[in-house]
């Protein structure tokens, strides 16, 4: 287990170091950062002095050192625009957009879950058919387009729901919706596959030739057995949501960190880009590790293969 | 994305008014980009002016009825000689940290903030300043480098008193955050996306007095959300809403949408000076002229542009001083000219030029129209403003169809001094134009300024290295009940907006 920890670890700096290069080399070599920081009035002369000022002038792979030293040292640096230290700026906006990311989860899992049960129980026939539709169309509608009619019947039209904010729970309610519809596809079918499975497999058939409930068939030892790979999907899903709310977090105006993404995407503000894809790279790292390690410790066959 | 139906599906269910801004006469305005901060000298995208001009006030101002300068916080001012202004400053005016406003504010602000190494953003608002000094308690005295005919826009526009005490005390990066001024509002709140300003109690006596006592600002980033949050009541103002959206709202009871003239103007800016690469089409006069004859422009304002949108013929805004829009050679629309100008050009067969754009996709897919009608392929790319923008300055756009605000001032300077100064801008490189333009930015004799300018805009109309487009217009939309007008220099001032 020990060995299988420790090659996952070296596995993730890997990932890591290489999206910090990707990430500095991409943003770097799209737009010029010193145009990007100059106002829109700026001459050449006010371009030179802030390339000078931040340091823009040197060679790509000197600011990349440097910006790894202080990446290192913990330090992510000040935003361009705001000059505010990035650290605090993304961890004040952590706690609602992790807010979000767990209702969307959740409200996928409540949906998925029953559906894919559903599902498997009456395969083949026009339940499962209907599950289906579900799941395609959850995967289908591109959410931000999702978000905008949910905000016109429940905002503008019922006026039951707030249309844009995060001042109150009530402003999570339309967001979640449209985020959580996006990762139910995946984990609906995935429960309904490992259902179909599990339910044709000799000890159910065994079970039920002893003539135990139906439903706890189902329940007891169908779905538990299913659910395992649902548990590591899910894990990968929640990474999904941190980087889906970039999206979702714009269209309803969330003060969260995918917002700031946005924000600082469309103003080339790069520390703050940086330090948002190295941290939502470090999250999906992170969580794809504690899925292996969960489905490890539940299922020995995989520890034995690693 | 686009909105239509769904408006359309809004404009059935009568939007209840929002009653909470003339109830408690609060005005709550949706803007599309987070403020940066508040300080006037590093905060400089056009929310952030916008915020600047309420937190604070400059020595004197522009009148945006009149365009004539007013006082402000300076009662009077003069010209001591080519250099030299002297402001005599307002008595009894207090900052909102009850601190009075004397000189010393005056000359700690301009002086730390025209000292290139504190960070000024726009160095150019203040890199002309080279002292600035107290006559007594009450004047001042700004002095430039050199003679500097836009000294008194920059004053009137871009140039805020922080009261220095404070500011000193607190340091330029605090005071970003917390700031203290003495304009019609102050800062109450920032956080979580919403910025809460309060009115002034203790203001003076200004043509800056506000009628409306708070002001709630939510950033919405997405057009279509800021919209519906419009139509719900949500928000009771907001504004760079898409032209083909503005009539919509306007349909909707209790909502009025405008399209406001502004001071912008789009133009087609070409490679002339081959920056692109040797040999490029577009330095030839003959290419440039033929793709000034195929564009129609009339039909491209009459139906993507709305408004109060008009044709331009000069490089320069209409109103600016010393744009003579009477020296400028037109072009009309003659597709079977432009033709002919090719053919003679040698690209009878025709040519293939980059182009880019951002402002609007439908514009630029007519203009592309237009140049492919006459045998020219533009490949072209729609982006970021930015990063267009940066396509041209460095020289690797052949064809940019963009738009300047000339920083909202009204001087041909601002302008024409930006695109034919050598700079970036610069993608030209005439040596006569730039000559004339220098010489009209280095006096204050404004009858050479006028004759400068005026040869300059035949020169470039003539030489053609540019397609002047048109005006560009801006989409407002707010709660009826509101009475707002917008302004030509695209700074909303709320100051001026009552219930």
């Amino acid at each position: 287990m020990l060995r299988f920890l420790l090659q996952r670890l070296i596995v993730a700096a890997a990932v890591a170091l290489t999206v910090s290069v990707i990430t500095f080399v991409l943003s770097h070599v799209a737009i010029d950062p010193a145009v990007a920081v100059a106002p829109d009035s700026a001459t050449d002369a006010d371009i030179a002095a802030i390339r000078a000022q931040y340091g823009f002038d040197r060679p790509l792979p000197v600011q990349y050192l440097g910006y790894l030293g202080d990446i290192v040292t913990l330090d992510l640096g000040t935003s361009y625009l705001t000059g505010e230290p990035v650290a605090g700026m993304i961890a004040e906006r952590v706690p609602t957009t992790a807010l979000l990311a767990v209702f969307s989860i959740l409200f996928a899992l409540a949906l998925a879950i029953p559906l894919g049960v559903l599902a498997a129980s009456f395969p083949n026939t026009m339940i499962d058919r209907l599950c289906l539709l579900l799941a395609v169309a959850g995967q289908a509608i591109p959410n931000f387009w999702a978000g905008l009619i949910l905000i016109l019947i429940f905002g503008v039209n019922l006026q039951w729901l707030p249309i844009s904010g995060s001042s109150s729970l009530a402003h999570f309610v339309l967001p979640t919706i449209a985020l959580g519809t996006f990762a139910m596809p995946a984990l609906m079918r995935l429960t309904r596959a490992g259902m179909l499975d599990v339910l044709a497999s000799d000890f159910v058939r065994t079970h039920r030739a002893m003539g135990l409930a139906p439903a706890a068939i189902l329940f007891r030892w169908g779905l538990s057995n299913a659910l395992l790979p649902v548990i590591s999907l899910t894990a990968v899903q929640f990474g999904f949501m941190l980087g889906g709310s970039i999206i979702i977090e714009s269209v309803f105006a969330i003060h969260g960190v995918g917002y700031l993404a946005w924000q600082s995407f469309s103003r080339a503000d790069m520390p703050v880009i940086q330090a948002i894809v190295l941290l939502v790279s470090l999250a999906y790292i992170v969580l794809t590790l504690a899925a292996d390690l969960i489905n490890a410790w539940m299922d020995p066959r995989i520890r034995s293969a690693a | 994305m686009k909105f239509h139906a769904s408006l359309a599906l809004a404009a059935l269910v009568a939007a209840s008014p929002a009653m909470a801004g003339p109830d408690d006469n609060s005005l709550t305005i949706g803007l599309g980009e987070e403020l940066p901060g508040f300080d006037g000298y590093t905060s400089t995208s056009r929310d952030g002016v916008v915020m600047t001009r309420h937190l604070f006030d400059t020595l004197i101002w522009r009148n945006p009825e009149t365009f004539e300068y007013e006082p402000l916080l300076a009662t009077e001012w003069s010209r001591i000689d080519d250099r030299t202004y002297e402001f005599k400053l307002r008595e009894g005016v207090t900052f909102t940290d009850g601190s009075p406003f004397a000189a010393d504010d005056v000359v700690g602000t301009l002086t730390y903030w025209s000292n290139p190494e504190n960070g000024a953003r726009s160095q150019s608002s203040v890199s002309w300043i080279e002292t600035v000094e107290a006559v007594d308690d009450m004047t001042v005295r700004i002095v430039s480098k050199e003679p500097f005919p836009a000294a008194l826009e920059f004053v009137a526009g871009s140039l805020p008193i922080y009261p220095w005490d404070y500011f000193e005390e607190v340091g330029a990066e605090t005071f970003n955050r917390e700031p203290v001024g003495s304009g019609p509002y102050k800062l109450e709140t920032a956080q979580g996306g919403t910025t809460t300003l309060s009115i002034n109690e203790t203001y003076y006596d200004s043509p800056k007095a506000a009628s409306i006592e708070t002001l709630m600002i939510r950033t919405i980033p997405d057009d279509a959300t800021r919209i519906a949050e419009l139509l719900g009541g949500g928000i009771d103002w907001t504004w760079n809403v898409p032209a083909d959206q503005v009539a919509q709202i306007d349909s909707v009871p209790g909502r009025t949408g405008v399209l406001g003239s502004t001071m912008r103007i789009a133009f087609i800016g070409l490679d002339a000076a081959g920056r692109t690469g040797e040999g490029n089409p577009l330095t030839d006069v003959k290419v440039r002229q033929a793709i000034n004859h195929a564009i129609d422009k009339a039909a491209i304002v009459a139906n993507l542009v709305g408004g109060d949108g008009e044709v331009i013929d000069v490089p320069c805004y209409p109103m600016q001083f010393g744009c003579d829009v009477d020296a400028a050679v037109t072009y009309d629309y003659d597709p079977e000219k432009a033709k002919a100008l090719l053919a003679e050009a040698g690209f009878a067969d025709g040519l293939t030029v980059s182009m880019t754009s951002y402002r609007d996709r439908a514009r630029a897919e007519a203009v592309q129209a237009y140049l492919a009608a006459v045998g020219i392929t533009a490949n072209l790319e729609m982006l970021q403003a930015r990063a267009s923008f940066s396509g041209w300055r460095e020289g690797q756009t052949e064809v940019w169809y963009g738009d300047w605000g000339s920083f909202s001032i009204a001087d041909a300077q601002a302008s024409l001094g930006n695109f034919f100064d050598g700079s970036s801008n610069d993608g030209f490189r005439d040596e006569e134009v730039m000559a004339l333009v220098a010489e009209a930015a280095g006096t204050v004799d404004e009858e050479v300024r006028k004759a400068n300018y005026a040869e300059a805009i035949k020169l470039i109309t003539e030489r053609a290295y540019m397609v002047p487009m048109h005006t560009v217009v801006m989409g407002y939309a707010y709660d009826s009940a509101l009475n707002f007008t917008p302004n030509v220099d695209e700074i909303p001032r709320f100051f001026t907006a009552s219930w």
